[in-house]
């Protein structure tokens, strides 16, 4: 773990030593470095259970395939960042840069964390840096009413987890998951003990987003630059995903009665906010609501809290973080260009930049979910588990998928297809950063359908 | 130049064309006059910037910017009767619906299995 956590804090002095010619290359090269260095977690030495050197910070099979995730993911932010930040005074680039990088180090931390109170720390502690990049760099005066709705709604969420959580410090006397997981279950038979379970999960759902509660994603991911749309998407929305799997082993047997609620508004909300992305104009509106669909399922897929369920979910999350954030990196090179998200303003695209057609092409059919791609494999154990809970579920989950494709396909015809109006001919071409930025997500992607045991979490 | 076709949506001018207007008053064929001027400014304008050799951003289109934010920022939306039914329609009753279709059908099944009498029609997995 140290391994990766004391270059990740040295990540700091090099952001604010290095000359001005270098800053973006040196930040580059050592987020990469310790994205590479991070490759060894995936290496388990137990068969099961936790790999750690201390009792403070461990990883498991659940929590490596994130960390690996958001280690990969800096270089990749601040690959994609350098353009629009340029114009901007040195030490503004600076603290840019330190912003992603301090993000990065309370992820780490989060997904490394043995004691899940340390976890709730480090998961409030990304609401700042996110939000000060929402609020300061993002483009449009919206962004303050953003900042607002995401900050609040977590907040909201996750104040009930910090007194669930002190009241299970005082029942259990620890709150490390290495001991917890061995605990007696719970006798959960009150009123009191509903409203405990519901203060659990009630953060992570939000944060998920389930669909009731999913109304500060929208305008976050599309408000925030093109670095903070991208951990938004990939690695934030896990954390929630994450934390319910964690919490889930201690909250039997209220699970099976109380769940309901909660996985019929995620199973719903895959159709609602599907069908609100053949309705959107913005381009990175439409992907943001995707995500809420995709969340949805994923949500649906752990409260299930079966094996596959739980294999399905970790999938799906770390599929869809990459998938997501190349859709993002897409939608930003666009808007650099056009500076607007409109999407039938951007149009035709296919003709003046054919590479980027077949990045366009391949992200899109990820996002429909295309075998053999990871995307897939997890929206199917999904589907294939809600339907033994329930085999009314594949009505929904089926519709779900449709409609998927359906956006999928609107976003890609939409951008890429189609006659290219005359007032975009004089774009500027694609850079090769944006090419590599590209391959740079993709490829994770078709490299894990060779190996895909990486994630299959504990029941591998 | 670059290929400049008319919109095909859009309603063609008028020509000036006096024996169109013989029988119309002066004050319309003066607004008439204002208005073609007027057409044929903004088209000036748009040929310029479209065949601009050094031009290299958008063409800017105020009527997409209007719609663009018309779309977005809909403060347009206001709860009548209608729209509530809608609303409650589509997003609270499937809820109680599904909730009452899943709750069923797993109490059906929780009772099969307390009594022994559930057989597992697929196998899933190992």
């Amino acid at each position: 773990m140290l391994k990766v956590l004391i270059p990740t804090i040295m990540l700091f002095p090099t952001i604010w030593l290095t000359s001005p010619k270098w800053l973006w290359t040196t930040t580059t090269a050592h987020s990469l470095l310790i994205a590479l260095i991070s490759l060894t977690w995936l290496k388990w030495t137990s068969e099961t259970g936790w790999t750690s050197l201390n009792t403070y910070m461990a990883t498991d099979p659940l929590s490596t395939p994130l960390l690996v995730l958001t280690c990969w993911l800096l270089p990749l932010m601040i690959l994609a960042s350098q353009n629009h930040i340029n114009p901007e005074p040195i030490s503004r680039q600076r603290l840019y840069i330190t912003l992603l990088a301090s993000l990065q180090t309370f992820l780490i931390m989060a997904f490394g964390a043995t004691e899940i109170i340390m976890f709730y720390i480090m998961f409030e502690a990304t609401l700042i840096p996110t939000l000060i990049i929402i609020t300061r760099w993002g483009n449009q005066t919206e962004r303050l009413n953003a900042g607002t709705y995401f900050l609040f709604y977590t907040l909201a969420g996750s104040l009930p987890l910090l007194v669930a959580l002190l009241l299970l410090q005082q029942s259990t006397g620890t709150l490390s998951m290495l001991v917890l997981q061995y605990s007696q279950p719970l006798q959960l038979n009150s009123w009191g003990h509903m409203i405990w379970w519901a203060g659990c999960l009630i953060a992570f759902l939000v944060k998920m987003p389930l669909y009731g509660v999913h109304l500060w994603l929208p305008k976050a991911h599309v408000e925030a630059p093109v670095a903070g749309s991208m951990v938004l998407a990939a690695v934030l929305l896990k954390l929630g995903g994450y934390g319910m799997m964690r919490m889930m082993i201690m909250l039997d047997p209220l699970s099976k009665e109380l769940a309901y609620p909660f996985i019929i508004l995620a199973l719903w909300g895959i159709i609602m906010t599907g069908s609100i992305c053949l309705r959107q104009t913005d381009l990175k509106s439409l992907i943001a609501y995707s995500s809420v669909s995709h969340m949805g399922l994923v949500a649906g897929g752990i409260l299930i809290q079966t094996p596959w369920g739980f294999s399905g979910a970790i999938i799906l999350m770390i599929a869809h973080g990459l998938v997501s954030s190349a859709l993002f990196c897409l939608a930003n090179t666009a808007y650099e260009r056009t500076h607007s998200r409109t999407m039938i303003l951007a149009r035709g695209l296919q003709v003046i930049f054919p590479l980027t057609a077949v990045w366009w092409f391949i992200a899109n059919l990820a996002n429909l979910a295309l075998p053999p791609l990871p995307n897939l494999m997890g929206e199917l154990m999904i589907i294939t588990t809600l339907f033994n809970w329930s085999p009314w579920t594949i009505l929904l989950t089926g519709l779900g998928t449709l409609i998927t494709a359906g956006y999928s396909l609107y976003m890609f015809l939409m951008s890429q297809r189609g006659p290219t109006p005359n007032h975009i001919t004089g774009l500027q071409p694609f850079h090769t950063r944006e090419h590599l930025l590209m391959a740079l997500h993709l490829v994770p992607v078709l490299l894990l359908v060779t190996k895909p045991e990486l994630m299959w979490g504990w029941c591998y | 130049m670059a290929d400049y076709k008319a919109a095909s949506l859009a309603t063609r001018p008028k020509t000036l064309d006096p024996a169109e207007y013989f029988n119309l008053s002066p004050e319309y064929r003066r607004a008439e006059e204002k208005r073609a001027a007027l057409r044929a400014q903004l088209k000036r304008q748009y040929l310029q910037q479209l065949n601009n050799p050094h031009r290299k951003e958008l063409i800017e289109d105020p009527a997409l910017t209007r719609w663009t934010y018309a779309r977005t920022n809909n403060n347009y939306f206001r709860p009548t009767a209608k729209t509530s039914l809608i609303g409650g329609l589509f997003g609270v009753l499937p809820l109680f619906v599904l909730y009452v279709v899943f709750k069923s059908d797993r109490d059906k099944r929780d009772a099969k299995i307390k009594a022994g009498t559930y057989e597992r029609p697929y196998k899933l997995s190992t």
